[in-house]
C-alpha cells in the first residue's frame, strides 16, 4: 500500500522552512490546533510569529475555522449612566454546562450607541438598528462597521448568502413609496420605476446595485411576523395571516429569490418562535399567559407534516419573584433558542434573564438587568468580506466599536 | 492477516519498524482512516501505518481499546452509541491519565490521530497545545513552543494595533 498524499503533503509543508511548532507538521498545527482557536486567541497568536499571522491570514483557513464555531443566541444589552444609555454590548450566550453564570454571558463586542439593537444575523454578521430607523452592519469579531445608509426606514425582514453570486442580501419592506421616502433617501431615487411602491426588497451588499423590488401578496404581514429562520436556503416567517383567513409560515427561496406559503402546525398558539433543531425546522408556541410551550418539528418538510414533539411547563414558581403578589397578571418575555442539539428557553422577567431547560427544570438565573434575549444566533466569523470596504462610512476597529 | 477469533474479526496493523499488532476489527475502526480502509476492502493483508512507530502504535491502540463502545462491538454503528454517564465520567479519568506523557509523546500522538482521523484522541492530545496558545502571554506561548519571534518591534505593535480587542 502506498503512503496517502496527506502525509507527503505534511512532509513538504515542513521542508526547508520553519516549523510553525518544532515537532509538528505545519498542516497538522493549523488543521488540527490553530483552527480550533477561538476567535481571540486566533486574532493574539498572529503576533506570534510571521508565518502564524499567514497561515492564520488565509481565506481557506478562516472559513474552516469559522465552519467549527458554535451558533450561540444573541443578547444585547445597554451600559447606563443614570437614565442616559451609554453603550450596547453583543453577547452570545455561552450555554456550556459548567460555566459559571457570568462567564456564559462574555460580550463579544461594545458599540458606543445608545438604541441600537439586533434585528438580523448569518455568518458571523449582524445588522443593527438604530433608534429604529438607521441600519448599520457589522461584524463584532472582526470589528467591521459599516452604516447602510441607503435603507433607512425600511423593516429589515432577513439577510442570507445568495449562493449564485456569493453575495450578502438584505430582504427589507417599505411601507413607503419612493416619493414619501425620498426625504430620508440618500442620494437619487434607489427605486427606479416601476418599482416605485410598497413591498419588499433586495439589496446585494457591496454590489453597487440599486434596490431590487421583489413581489409578494403578503409583504405586509411579514413585517409584523417575527424573526426570520435560514433553513434549506430559504427564510421563514411565522405567523403570517394569509388573504384566505388562514395562518401560515411564509417561506423566501434565497437562490431564486420567490415567496411561497407553507403549512403550519394545526394548533398555534401566541408569541411563538421558529428555529433550527436537529436537522428539522422547529416551531416553538405558548399558551396567553406564557406558562406552557409546545414545540412542533416539522418531520417531513416536502410534505408539510408537523408533529408535536414536546410540552414544556415552566417552572413559574421559580421564575415569580417574592414581592410579586399572587393574584395580579403577570407578563414575562419567553423566547425559544436552539443550542446544541437542545432548546433553550429564555425567559426574560423583572431584571433578570431565566434559561429554562426542555424539562422545564430552571437551569440558571442571570442577573443582568439590561440583558435581553433575541431569536437571533452568533456564529463567529474571522472572515473578512469584500462588501464592506465598499460601503460608505466602513470603519474597522474604530468607534462605534468601543 | 484477517482471521477470526471467538467470533470477532481480527485486523493486523504493522508500524514501519516491523511490529505488528492484531486487533479486534472494531478496535481499529475507531480510526476512521482505518474503517475507510476496511469499508473499501482494502484492509485483506496486514495495513502499514505509515509513520507511527512502534511505540506509538501501540498507545493509539490502547486508547482505541478504551473507547470503543462496549456494546454490539461488532456492528459498524457501535462508534456512535452514546456511553452513560457513569462511563464517560470513567473514561475522562482515564484521559487524564492516559495524556500524562512528554511534549514529543503528545506530539507524535498529534499526528497518529491526525493521520489515522481518530477524533477523540485528536481532541484529547490537541487541547494541552491549544490552552498554551489561549491562556498565555506571547512571550510565553513563544517560550513553551519554541518558536522565535521575527517581527520587528514596530510591526509586532501593528498587528496588536489590528487585533486590538483580543488583547485586551
Amino acid at each position: 500500500m502506498s503512503s496517502p498524499p496527506a502525509t507527503t503533503v505534511a512532509e513538504a509543508a515542513t521542508a526547508g522552512a520553519t516549523p510553525l511548532i518544532g515537532g509538528l507538521p505545519d498542516e497538522v498545527v493549523i488543521w488540527e490546533i490553530l483552527v480550533r482557536l477561538d476567535p481571540k486567541s486566533l486574532l493574539r497568536c498572529r503576533a506570534v510569529r510571521r508565518s502564524w499571522r499567514r497561515a492564520t491570514s488565509a481565506r481557506g483557513f478562516l472559513l474552516a475555522h469559522h465552519a467549527r464555531q458554535p451558533a450561540h443566541p444573541v443578547l444585547y444589552g445597554y451600559s447606563c449612566v443614570g437614565n442616559d444609555v451609554m453603550s450596547l454590548s453583543i453577547i452570545p450566550l455561552d450555554h456550556r454546562s459548567g460555566l459559571a453564570a457570568d462567564d456564559q454571558l462574555q460580550p463579544v463586542a461594545r458599540l458606543g450607541h445608545a438604541l441600537v439593537r439586533p434585528e438580523a444575523s448569518c455568518d458571523g454578521l449582524l445588522v443593527l438598528s438604530i433608534l429604529g430607523t438607521y441600519f448599520a452592519i457589522c461584524n463584532p469579531t472582526t470589528r467591521q462597521y459599516a452604516p447602510l445608509r441607503m435603507i433607512s426606514e425600511f423593516s429589515i425582514l432577513g439577510m442570507y448568502p445568495h449562493r449564485p453570486t456569493g453575495e450578502y442580501r438584505l430582504l427589507m419592506h417599505s411601507s413607503k413609496t419612493a416619493k414619501q421616502a425620498s426625504s430620508v433617501l440618500f442620494g437619487p431615487c434607489t427605486r427606479p420605476s416601476p418599482e416605485n411602491q410598497v413591498g419588499c426588497y433586495v439589496l446585494a451588499l457591496g454590489s453597487g446595485q440599486l434596490l431590487r423590488y421583489i413581489e409578494c401578496a403578503d409583504a405586509k404581514e411579514l413585517k409584523l411576523s417575527n424573526n426570520s429562520v435560514l433553513f434549506r436556503g430559504c427564510l421563514h416567517w411565522y405567523p403570517v395571516r394569509h388573504g384566505s383567513g388562514n395562518i401560515m409560515i411564509m417561506v423566501f427561496d434565497t437562490t431564486a429569490e420567490s415567496f411561497r406559503l407553507m403549512r403550519a402546525p394545526v394548533f398555534p398558539g401566541g408569541c411563538d418562535d421558529l428555529f433550527e433543531m436537529d436537522g428539522m425546522l422547529g416551531m416553538s408556541s405558548s399558551n396567553k399567559a406564557k406558562t406552557i410551550i409546545r414545540i412542533w418539528v416539522l418531520r417531513d418538510y416536502e410534505s408539510e407534516d408537523w408533529i408535536l414533539k414536546c410540552k414544556i411547563k415552566l417552572p413559574v414558581m421559580e421564575i415569580r419573584v417574592p414581592w410579586d403578589s399572587h393574584d395580579h397578571e403577570i407578563f414575562w418575555d419567553v423566547v425559544v433558542v436552539p443550542g446544541d442539539g437542545e432548546l433553550l428557553v429564555l425567559v426574560k422577567y423583572v431584571g433578570r434573564l431565566l434559561q429554562v431547560d426542555m424539562d422545564g427544570k430552571l437551569v440558571t438565573t442571570f442577573h443582568h438587568k439590561g440583558v435581553r434575549p433575541t431569536q437571533l444566533q452568533l456564529k463567529q466569523s474571522l472572515v473578512r468580506h469584500a462588501f464592506f470596504p465598499s460601503l460608505e462610512g466602513y470603519v474597522v476597529n474604530n468607534w462605534p466599536f468601543i | 492477516m484477517a482471521t477470526r477469533e471467538a467470533g470477532k474479526k481480527m485486523i493486523m496493523l504493522k508500524s514501519p519498524d516491523g511490529m505488528e499488532f492484531e486487533v479486534e476489527e472494531a478496535v481499529a475502526m475507531e480510526s476512521q482512516t482505518i474503517r475507510k480502509m476496511i469499508e473499501d476492502d482494502c484492509a485483506d493483508t496486514a495495513i502499514l501505518i505509515p509513520n507511527i512507530n512502534s511505540k506509538i502504535l501501540s498507545r493509539v491502540i490502547e486508547y482505541c481499546n478504551k473507547h470503543v463502545p462496549t456494546t454490539g462491538a461488532t456492528g459498524a454503528a457501535a462508534s456512535d452509541t452514546v456511553a452513560p454517564a457513569a462511563l464517560a465520567e470513567d473514561l475522562k479519568i482515564w484521559d487524564a491519565e492516559f495524556i500524562k506523557v512528554n511534549r514529543a509523546t503528545r506530539f507524535n500522538l498529534i499526528q497518529a490521530a491526525s493521520y489515522l482521523n481518530i477524533k477523540g484522541l485528536l481532541d484529547l492530545t490537541s487541547q494541552t497545545t491549544i490552552d498554551t496558545i489561549s491562556d498565555n502571554s506571547l512571550e510565553e506561548i513563544r517560550s513553551f513552543l519554541s518558536t522565535k519571534n521575527d517581527y520587528l518591534p514596530e510591526e509586532e505593535q501593528t498587528i496588536r494595533r489590528e487585533n486590538q480587542w483580543a488583547f485586551q
